[in-house]
């Protein structure tokens, strides 16, 4: 018989090999979405062939690969790792499994930041302009992601009221899901009240904000988020013991283990709130797949937030790549947007999932 | 020899209310004291002051010489662990990773074959090595609280502070559970001592070498079982009287509850 030792190792090992699976599907289906699409002259061969250098693209063809498809799958990836790793975080360190990247108020904020872009025209960058002239950032132009800076700016505020909260003593973890639920209804009144003075063109490219989707950051902005992700990400991991001692057993137990809950939190949410606010900022509302992908991977891998962690972002990635593409396609040329996908297909999937886990009773 | 922990005047309070003051004791090295008082006494309050989930209102903590309030968390949790009343959870681990958390103090990140080598030795000390790979919320009260302690005890510390340990527990596994802790505590190697707040006061006096009676917010009386469980002590902090058989060679003392006083009994 194996020693629970082996078994343990040999546990571990198994669980690398589920990622690793997982990681190859997102690949393999990133490969197959740079194939997708309206254009006649780019099959999915062709387009395999020109990925892999065998054939010679065209400019056409090149920039259609390049500069509009190759974006999207990149942001769809990005997009799934932060938003999925944020939700296994958050989860863990406020030991509730109701919890999302978007239950803090973030997306809120960011609504707030871009009705106040879209409606009046406020933008943060006006007033950051004058600042940034005098300096050697004056080439720098805000102008063509107004809405984005706003949206950035004003979910940056839920990350300032974490930190101040942080600074409280002893405030706990439902505290911050409070005050989180309490920011999501202030904002939204406002955006309510702004939509009121809004003439119904400003409502609709409001509304089609909040749609959520992965085209609007070029290939430039995209390889930016994508490396503050890949940034950020070991930062996360890092996090894995305290969080595993954070959720099994809450605050007292994990200070057992030396942990400093308190710190950690703060910590872990700032780090959350940031990873969601960079990507949300872009992309406008995409929440189903911070909820959804760290609890299928639960389900698949366990709570072990050093297997959990790594794992709920290639899941988080394969998600919202694969809504995307069935988005683009399944009615094309019309796309259908990413975040009304996510929810369409993941919805169900998940709740399936949950319940085949819990068997029947009786 | 040194005393594993030095509590000097400690005292706490929640806001105005104090829960208690001037409490102090210590504990030498492979000793087990037993903390007994009535709900509300501040027994948890205690425990959980000496283990910085809580930071007394005055005094000081000294474990092994250093001073509580000046380690650093991690430190600390290699000297002391901590078992609480009970851990319920919403995100399980498998029983071998919940014993693994008792290295953490010891992990930066990757797990080393020592560390892989203690947990699933202190598995088999607690007789968990069935359920190693069973998830923590599957198990019964019992097997979880033999959980725990095994992740205590995985921490390697020096002191055990144990918060009614027996309480979810049915008679069996009482004893087991007892029995494992004053086996960890009287074995040479380990020279480590417990503290255990518990109500049972015949368990106290069955396996603690000293008990530490918390009554009314001050420390009533500190000394062996024989000399704390004195018919007055227990109808003055319990409200009951009792009868007691002394030890003997095979047996320790015995506390008879017998009834509550009739003043108080019948209401008028």
């Amino acid at each position: 018989m194996e020693s629970i030792t082996e078994r343990h190792v040999q546990n571990g090992h198994v669980q690398i090999v589920i990622m690793l699976a997982i990681a190859s599907a997102t690949i393999l289906m990133g490969l197959f979405a740079m194939g997708v699409g309206s254009s006649v002259q780019l099959d999915k061969v062709l387009t395999l062939k020109i990925i892999l250098g065998i054939s010679e693209a065209d400019s056409l063809q090149s920039d259609i690969i390049w500069q509009l498809r190759f974006p999207r799958i990149l942001m769809a990836i990005t997009c799934g790792v932060a938003l999925a790793t944020a939700g296994a975080l958050m989860q863990g360190c406020l030991g509730n499994p109701l919890v999302s990247p978007l239950t803090l108020g973030v997306a809120s904020g960011a609504s707030l930041g871009a009705a106040l872009a879209i409606v009046f025209g406020l933008h943060v960058t006006d007033f950051l302009d004058p600042l940034l002239n005098s300096g050697p950032l004056e080439k720098l132009d805000f102008g063509s992601i107004g809405i984005v800076v706003n949206a950035f700016f004003f979910s940056l505020i839920v990350v300032a009221i974490i930190i101040q909260l942080g600074r409280m003593r002893s405030i706990s973890a439902e505290s911050y899901i409070l005050v989180g639920i309490a920011i999501t209804f202030i904002c939204g009144a406002i955006v309510s009240t702004i939509q009121y003075f809004a003439s119904d063109a400003e409502i609709s490219q409001l509304t089609h904000w909040s749609f959520g989707s992965l085209s609007r950051p070029d290939l430039g902005q995209t390889i930016w988020i994508a490396a503050l992700i890949t940034a950020l990400m070991p930062v996360a991991i890092v996090f894995a013991w305290d969080l595993n001692s954070m959720a099994l057993g809450g605050d007292d137990f994990a200070i057992s283990t030396g942990v400093d809950p308190q710190i950690t939190r703060v910590g872990i949410l700032v780090l959350s709130a940031g990873m969601t606010s960079i990507v949300i900022a872009f992309t406008g509302l995409i929440g189903f797949v911070g909820l959804a992908a760290p609890h299928m991977t639960r389900l698949v891998i366990g709570n072990d937030y050093r297997k959990l962690l790594p794992c709920s972002a290639v899941t988080g990635a394969f998600l919202v790549l694969l809504a995307d593409t069935i988005g683009r396609t399944i009615f094309a040329p019309i796309i259908i947007p990413v975040g009304v996908m996510l929810s369409v297909i993941g919805g169900p999937f998940f709740m399936y999932l949950l319940l085949a886990n819990r068997g029947v009773s009786h | 020899m040194n005393s594993i922990l030095e509590a000097k005047n400690l005292s706490f309070s929640w806001g105005e209310s104090p829960v208690f003051t001037e409490v102090g004791f210590d504990i030498q090295p492979r000793q087990i004291v037993a903390i007994v008082g009535v709900n509300g006494a501040g027994k948890s309050t205690l425990m959980k002051c000496l283990n910085r989930i809580l930071a007394p209102s005055s005094g000081s903590v000294v474990i092994n010489s250093k001073d509580v309030s000046k380690m650093p968390l991690l430190e600390l949790a290699k000297q002391v662990s901590y078992v609480p009343q009970s851990v319920s959870t919403s995100f399980p681990l498998d029983v071998y990773d919940v014993v693994m958390l008792g290295r953490r103090p010891y992990i930066s990140w990757r797990i080393s074959d020592g560390d892989r080598a203690f947990v699933s030795d202190t598995i088999s000390l607690f007789d968990l090595e069935d359920f190693a790979f069973r998830r923590f919320d599957q198990l019964s009260g019992g097997e979880r609280q033999r959980v725990i302690i095994a992740k205590a005890v995985a921490q390697n510390p020096s002191l055990f502070l144990l918060d009614e340990p027996t309480s979810d527990l049915d008679l069996k596994n009482q004893i087991m559970v007892m029995k494992s802790i004053r086996k960890l505590v009287d074995n040479k190697e380990n020279n480590c001592s417990a503290l255990i707040a518990i109500h049972d006061l015949n368990m106290a006096a069955r396996f603690a070498d000293s008990i530490l009676m918390l009554h009314d917010g001050k420390m009533k009386a500190f000394g062996p079982p024989e000399e704390v469980f004195s018919k007055k002590n227990i109808s003055e902090v319990f409200g009951v009287t009792s009868e007691l058989i002394s030890s003997t060679d095979s047996a320790p003392m015995r506390i008879h509850i017998l009834d509550i006083p009739n003043d108080e009994s019948a209401g008028n």
